[in-house]
């Protein structure tokens, strides 16, 4: 049984302090992708297309799993995802990322010191051919140490029994 | 890089993005899991994925989304500014599988002086079968301001 909706707004948000964003953290996301466009590399390059120096690929923020310096080995769950990012009603489940919408704010700069807050929206089940799946979807807001937006990332995780 | 500008008034609806191709390969996924630390096992473990019931270590939900990205950001230079940007995982995609990335424009508007581009985007494998579809909204500089 899922909890009702008003039992999962009540649920309390997760603060993530992440703390500070270097330039070598997201320029070693962007190698990652393949996506060396100099507005991630170079500052002149992106003073040219009206920032302030090198900003971070845009998806960098949402795509970070975690920010903390663990978990511990032991302490991740068997199919190696953090625990504490999960919904109880889907940990222990095989998961899949089901879908993601970004709204963005201001870029996120080298020296930014950011906050994410992770919200539970909604959890819902659906038939599918082969099995009942679990939807659960979580709004997490960033924002820098003046408060300003960078991303808002409303995502659906996928369980699956 | 598409190194030429594109101003709003460029932009026709209808028109279609310049085509991505990427080919993520097990490096690739290895050093996404790596810099984005994510620990689950299927995508980098392949004897797990397989009693997880998939063919072979998974291509990352947010890597697919940064494909999708990429193609945006060479398309618009780097004057555009994106707005939003959504996608779904609706296919598997595993090391070796030829990604491509393409995307159509579906609307443009003029919003609070911001030159809006509305894009349809999808990330298909060498099959045909849609891995990623989704939508972006960006902002492109315009011939107007510029004078």
């Amino acid at each position: 049984m899922l909890p009702s909706k008003d039992e999962i707004v009540q649920r309390p948000e997760l603060v993530y302090p992440i703390g500070e964003v270097t330039a070598l953290m997201f320029q070693r996301y962007a190698i990652a992708v393949g996506d060396l466009n100099p507005i991630y590399f170079d500052d002149a390059a992106a003073r040219a297309a009206g920032y302030p120096g090198i900003v971070a690929p845009a998806n960098f923020l949402t795509s970070v799993l975690g920010w903390q310096a663990g978990p511990a080995e032991p302490d991740l769950l068997a199919d190696g995802t953090e625990a504490r990012i999960l919904v109880p009603e889907i940990r222990g489940l095989r998961l899949m990322g089901g879908g993601h919408d970004l709204t963005f704010g201001q870029p996120v700069v080298p020296g930014a010191v950011v906050t994410a807050r992770r919200k539970l929206v909604d959890l819902y089940e659906r038939q599918a051919k082969f099995g009942l799946l679990t939807f659960a979807v979580s709004d997490i807001v960033y924002t820098d140490q003046r408060g300003e937006h960078l991303v808002t990332c409303r995502e659906t995780v996928i369980a699956a029994k | 890089m598409n190194p030429s500008e594109i101003f709003f008034e460029d932009v026709a609806v209808g028109a279609e993005l310049p085509a991505l191709v990427k080919v993520p390969t097990t490096v690739q996924l290895f050093r996404y899991s790596a810099v984005t630390w994510n620990a689950h096992r299927i995508h980098y473990e392949k004897e797990y994925a397989i009693k997880e019931g998939h063919p072979d270590v998974l291509v990352q939900a947010h890597l697919h989304g940064a494909f999708l990205l990429q193609m945006i950001g060479d398309w618009m230079g780097p004057r555009g500014r994106l707005v939003r940007f959504g996608w779904s995982n609706r296919g598997r995609a595993i090391p070796g599988d030829t990604l491509t990335c393409t995307g159509r424009v579906i609307d443009k508007r003029v919003v609070d002086g911001q030159h809006l581009v509305d894009l349809e985007i999808v990330e298909t494998n060498q099959r045909g079968e849609v891995c990623a579809p989704g939508q972006a909204t960006v902002a492109l500089p315009s011939q107007e301001a510029r004078q």
